[in-house]
């Protein structure tokens, strides 16, 4: 079965003061029918650039897509015409972004934003839009939506917000619902309330998801696979049980053990990825990750390792063997 | 140092902030209670995290223990004198006992003041040293202390990362060399891979120092890894107070409960055979918060009673909770 989404060797870069940043530099996944993905890595890693380029949604200049393909459903989005793109963002390619408060228009109303894709893709006529919007709101479990619609979105807290944001991607049933940090804003309680719906609306509706976040007890819950990102490349990616259970990048396990867990020995000392993280304009040589990297050779300092794999599904840009190294 | 009087007591604190009156009204607008009824001390050489979500008075709570925030009502105590009332002058050398920490370490730090003279700010305004050789090697002294490189002291903050900012305000908080250093999300705009840093830096620090922290921060996984005591508050009140055993393995107030089911641990094989009770609904807005148990609408285990009469916190061995459940 061909996967829904495939990404080959993306590339996008972007032109600064400072010379040119490889924000995404060869990054290749794909998403099957129905299952969620995971995109980790920390602030600059190239998570959101990726997700973005996926939509084309990259404002040039400053930024550019330099190469790769985006196959959709057998179809290259980087090749299409603009026209074309407009039709399968929103319908068929949703994005929900992080900041509810921000990407929500604040002159129109809820239901004019939720409306609008039912507006644009499908034709309904306004009664038909209305009652499509209700039903939206009630999905997201917007209380009392006949009247929530007519609301600005000044008027609802920041969880209500998000599942306004989350009914307006779902409003043209997409195949493909792209997450971005999509509960960092959000408190914790009403963080897990938004994910609970995001997981079950996605399931009601087949529709894959990638989730993009920094938090790794959500990819755990949440992910069926994970992609982990740093420097603009991805670093490793399998099954989530596996990339928790046995990380085989060293960047990746240093984040295992760099966060305080509910379930560790409390009060024990963490173990902190050393160094910053590495400047985009000015990346280190082979291995972006080397001079943090406990593990470090000669050829990680001048080569860059590509993906090799660990077993099925399992493949991580490493020249060194962690386990030998244990 | 042990001392047998807390380092910190606050005493029923309140801190209330009017509202805006409508113009040409007798409509005062009201007051948000931020704070409102809050008590606690803090040993020397402890860590007291408070944990909450947006709103519930956690910051604010710190912001009025340095009295940066006008308090509306109760005492707050710092190393046995009543500070609730000291003035601007009496509160200079009061300050140089009790430092911040701040969360956003792009904004805390002057862009046009080089990381030097950030450092060095605390010591002139408090005329502890005067410029020239010993200031600078107090400046050196303290940036060692942090993790950083005494040659970074010529530098701007634009020039660091988010986590080495961090460790410069670390260095300005303690350069007064103070007895409590509020931290207020002190980790939450950092990436992850750095955090741990800061933790670690913290905890060593407070070690060779004997450092007394309240380190306030909305990650229940941080605030567990680094505090020996743990308050938790909502919508202005403390719901519940307990050592971190106690708060972490057996929790009593709901909402405790459920922030603590809400956090998905990062392990897949945990999270498979894991429960989240989801809480229904949002933090009310403070403005006008729900009557009797402010936590009501939302709790899991409400009784009629909760909607009218508002629980206080009593203490069950060792382990505060302000719940009908428990009376």
């Amino acid at each position: 079965m061909t996967p829904l989404l495939e990404v080959r060797n993306l590339q996008t870069h972007s032109n600064t003061g400072n010379g040119v940043v490889k924000a995404v530099d060869g990054v290749s996944f794909d998403v099957r029918e129905g299952e969620t993905v995971a995109i980790v890595g920390e602030s600059g890693s190239g998570k959101s650039v990726t997700a973005m380029s996926v939509l084309r949604l990259i404002p040039n200049p400053p930024g550019q897509i330099v190469g790769g393909e985006v196959l959709f459903d057998g179809e290259d989005l980087l090749h299409v015409q603009e026209s074309e793109m407009r039709d399968i963002r929103g319908n068929r390619i949703a994005m929900i972004f992080q900041e509810p408060m921000t990407s929500l228009n604040p002159v129109l109303t809820i239901g004019r934003q939720v409306g609008e894709p039912i507006e644009i893709h499908q034709s309904l006529d306004r009664k038909g839009i209305l009652e499509h919007c209700i039903e939206l709101l009630r999905k997201v479990r917007i209380p009392d939506p006949e009247k929530r619609l007519h609301a600005y979105p000044h008027q609802f807290s920041g969880g209500m917000r998000q599942r306004a944001m989350i009914a307006m991607g779902l409003a043209c049933e997409p195949r493909l619902i792209i997450a971005d940090e999509p509960t960092t804003a959000l408190d914790v309680t009403v963080q897990a309330q938004i994910l609970e719906l995001l997981k079950e609306v996605t399931r009601q509706s087949t529709s894959s998801l990638i989730l993009i976040t920094h938090d790794l007890g959500v990819v755990a819950r949440y992910a069926d696979r994970v992609n982990v990102m740093y420097a603009g490349r991805i670093v490793e990616h399998g099954p989530a049980r596996e990339i928790y259970n046995s990380p085989k990048h060293p960047y990746t396990i240093g984040l295992m053990q760099s966060i305080p867990r509910l379930d560790d020995n409390a009060g024990s000392r963490l173990v902190p990825i050393g160094g910053q993280p590495p400047d985009m304009s000015n990346p280190p040589s082979g291995c972006p990750f080397h001079p943090r990297c406990p593990n470090v050779t000669d050829r990680c300092r001048e080569k860059l390792p590509p993906l090799s794999k660990v077993n099925d599904g399992h493949w991580k840009a490493c020249w060194v063997d962690v386990d030998a190294k244990q | 140092m042990q001392n047998s009087s807390p380092l910190l007591r606050l005493t029923d604190l309140k801190v209330h902030f009017p509202l805006p009156g409508r113009l040409l009204s007798r409509d005062t607008g009201g007051v948000v209670k931020a704070v409102d009824g809050v008590s606690f001390e803090v040993n020397a050489g402890e860590t007291l995290g408070i944990v909450g979500e947006s709103g519930c008075g956690k910051s604010t709570t710190g912001l009025a223990v340095l009295r940066m925030v006008d308090v509306t009502g109760g005492q707050i105590e710092f190393a046995g004198a009543d500070i609730t009332h000291a003035n601007r002058q009496q509160m200079r050398p009061i300050r140089r006992g009790m430092q911040m920490i701040f969360q956003d370490p792009y904004g805390a730090l002057d862009p046009r003041m080089r990381v030097r003279n950030i450092v060095a700010e605390p010591l002139l305004a408090h005329g502890i040293v005067s410029r020239g050789e010993e200031l600078r090697k107090q400046v050196a002294g303290l940036l060692d202390m942090v993790g950083l490189l005494p040659s970074m002291a010529e530098r701007y903050p634009h020039e660091f990362s988010g986590g080495q900012r961090q460790r410069i305000g670390i260095a300005r908080a303690l350069a007064l060399n103070p007895s409590l250093i509020v931290c207020d999300e002190p980790v939450s705009a950092l990436d992850v891979s750095i955090q741990a840093q800061i933790i670690n830096l913290l905890q060593d620090l407070q070690k060779s120092l004997n450092l007394t922290y309240l380190f306030i921060a909305h990650d229940l996984a941080v605030v567990r890894h680094i505090s020996d005591r743990i308050l938790v508050m909502y919508l202005g009140k403390i719901v519940e107070i307990a050592n971190r055993e106690d708060l972490y393995e057996r929790p009593m107030h709901p909402y405790t409960k459920a922030l603590l089911s809400a956090i998905p641990v990062p392990s897949p094989d945990v999270e498979a055979n894991r429960d989240h009770e989801l809480l229904e609904g949002e933090v009310p807005s403070p403005i006008n918060p729900p009557s009797g148990c402010p936590f009501h609408p939302r709790c899991p285990s409400a009784m009629p009673d909760c909607a009218t009469r508002a629980p206080a916190l009593t203490e069950h061995n060792g382990h505060s909770v302000a719940c009908h459940l428990y009376d």
